[in-house]
């Protein structure tokens, strides 16, 4: 079973190889700005661009969300292009197999159909944001890397102004926490997709969105509700993985951080596991998540196309 | 007799049409039994059917087991070419043999990178940048590669040229074929697989018309060609099928004790592909 997922996930990587070239190319163009960037700085006066680094007139705790802040917004850029990514991964796992006729071959190997199934599931929803963590990190370090050779050069100490106050490893394990525990809550989103590649004939973009779009509309304007409209949009800034805020509130506030800066506190200290993993919803997703892969096991075995 | 497929009123219906209708045959170990049928037959659905690929009603039963529920422990002992464009054209045959390796325990690597150093395939190429010819080739090798008992070939032939035809079916039978496999095909030139198969089934309209050994043709079936008044005294006796070449009348009998037909003009086993005509038509006149 492992060594047929082993198979089976390595196999999405070859057929989609934009998993991984996706993150590469954007860590490479942030690393660029950040070449460029630095350097533009530099045409500057001395005093003023370590004043604007904010390395010599602040304390360790702002030196640190300064670098947090670079940290984050590289790690926004690359989620967001991430879930674009991942909606059309999805999209595409099974209908591409269909529509090469490639499938034939691929169910005349010794795998079931959930076996198959459930690798583009978990290539979705761990391997696709570990692989974008891995690329995250990387361009972490090298820009921090840019950073420290612009400040030597300025004959600051590297070691001591971003290094000693860069604080990788709660960073880290924050944003890796936040991807994943993401990519769980909204698996159902991710199932509905892989049911929608399954089954759809032609353009399944159109057709996973068209209904998502729809139905919220059809249900305002014939029952009033917004019941489908609150579990499709309202959810998704709804994660519940910080200490009593969700998601879209605590990034919409700036102050939060601010706050967090005079009060040296780490960022992995807000996310509550045992709030994410008691909420009702996250269950209740991945029971929607199932039904969906299900039925794309079921698709993808009693469909006949060929 | 061992018995490798068991099909018992096997059916499936697509609407209201009945693409394999009440079908029962077995296929017996280290037989190439062929497939014969007009373009939607049922051959097609009906391999599908045997392979796992599509459910169907009635019983029917491959190496022992039920292919729809256990089709990943079938294919473990089954391999099929459904036609050439079925290996997906993004990989490349390192790939493509790595995949194969790591899921499927009856692979052996060595013996296919072994037939493939006997072709062009270079093993960094992607599928879309070989011949189709090549494509086959390469399907073939890693099949050949594979220890299983039960080998189903659905056009396997389909837009090649001469030259790669021929050297499959050499392939096919020197490679491959051994007395412990067995081989199911389909193909429309069936002149080119006529004397590799032991046994051959004939469908039409989802029904088998017929299914005998290759052996039991010669005694079962005789084309008398006859003209004029031979040719008339031969149609009372109820050929199935008459035609006419070169102006001779041919006619088929079949279980017609030869005696009858002596002095009636040249007696012959006729090839697969006339009597295929003989029974499709005759049945339908």
């Amino acid at each position: 079973m492992i060594v047929n997922q082993m198979a089976l996930i390595r196999r999405e990587l070859w057929e989609h190889r934009s998993i991984y070239v996706t993150p590469l190319v954007i860590g490479l163009i942030i690393v660029m700005m950040s070449v460029t960037g630095h350097v533009a700085i530099s045409t500057m006066d001395q005093a003023v661009d370590l004043a604007l680094l904010g390395a010599t007139n602040v304390g360790e705790n702002e030196r640190a969300v300064a670098i947090n802040v670079m940290l984050i917004s590289v790690s926004t850029v690359m989620v967001l292009a991430m879930w674009v990514l991942t909606v059309f991964y999805a999209l595409d796992s099974l209908y591409a197999e269909r529509k090469d006729r490639s499938i034939l071959f691929w169910r005349s190997m010794p795998t079931t159909d959930a076996e198959t199934v459930i690798s583009k599931l978990l290539t979705a929803v761990v391997i696709i944001p570990l692989i974008t963590f891995a690329v995250i990190a990387a361009t972490h370090l090298i820009t921090l890397v840019i950073t420290s050779i612009w400040v030597a050069i300025r004959g600051a100490n590297a070691v001591h102004l971003v290094w000693a106050a860069a604080p990788l490893i709660d960073n880290w394990m924050t944003t890796l926490t936040v991807m994943l525990a993401l990519a769980l809550w909204l698996s159902p989103l991710i199932g509905w997709f892989l049911l929608v590649s399954a089954y759809t004939r032609r353009s399944p973009l159109l057709m996973a969105f068209l209904p998502i779009v729809l139905l919220p509309l059809l249900e305002k304007s014939l029952l009033g509700t917004t019941i489908f409209a609150d579990a499709i949009f309202v959810r998704s800034g709804k994660l519940p993985l910080f200490k009593g805020i969700e998601a879209a509130e605590f990034f919409e506030s700036a102050g939060n951080l601010q706050e967090m800066a005079h009060s040296g506190i780490s960022l992995i200290s807000i996310i509550d596991l045992g709030r994410f993993l008691s909420s009702p919803g996250l269950w209740l997703g991945l029971i929607v998540c199932g039904l969906f892969t299900t039925a794309a096991i079921y698709v993808r075995r009693y469909r006949d196309d060929s | 007799m061992t018995s490798l497929v068991s099909a018992r009123n096997v059916s499936k219906s697509f609407g209201n049409v009945r693409a394999v209708d009440n079908v029962s045959f077995d296929i017996g170990k280290g037989k190439i039994t062929g497939l014969i049928g007009p373009n939607g037959a049922g051959k097609t659905t009906l391999l599908k059917a045997a392979l796992g690929l599509t459910d169907c009603e009635g019983s029917l039963s491959v190496l022992g087991l039920d292919p729809f529920r256990q089709r990943k422990d079938l294919m473990q002992n089954i391999c099929f070419i459904a036609d050439v464009a079925v290996l997906p054209r993004w990989i490349r045959v390192s790939q493509l043999l790595d995949f194969i390796e790591s899921i499927h325990p009856k692979f052996s690597r060595s013996r296919t990178e072994e037939l493939l150093g006997q072709t062009r395939i270079q093993p960094t190429a992607k599928v879309k940048e070989l011949s189709k010819g090549m494509v086959t080739q390469l399907h073939l090798s890693i099949i050949t590669a594979i220890d299983a008992r039960l080998l189903v070939l659905d056009e396997p032939t389909l837009g090649l040229d001469i030259i790669f035809r021929k050297e499959f079916y050499a392939n096919l039978v020197n490679d491959y074929f051994d007395e412990e496999r067995t081989i199911l095909i389909t193909t429309h030139q069936v002149e080119e697989i006529e004397n590799l198969l032991t046994d051959v089934m004939f469908i039409n309209d989802g029904r088998i018309v017929l299914d005998a050994g290759m052996d039991e043709l010669p005694e079962k079936y005789v084309e008398l060609m006859a003209t004029g008044e031979q040719a008339d005294r031969a149609r009372s006796l109820n050929p199935i099928y008459e035609r006419e070449v070169f102006g001779k009348n041919v006619l088929m009998f079949e279980d017609i004790a030869r005696e009858k037909l002596q002095g009636l003009g040249e007696m012959r086993t006729p090839a697969i592909a006339d009597l295929f005509v003989a029974k499709v038509k005759g049945a339908a006149a």
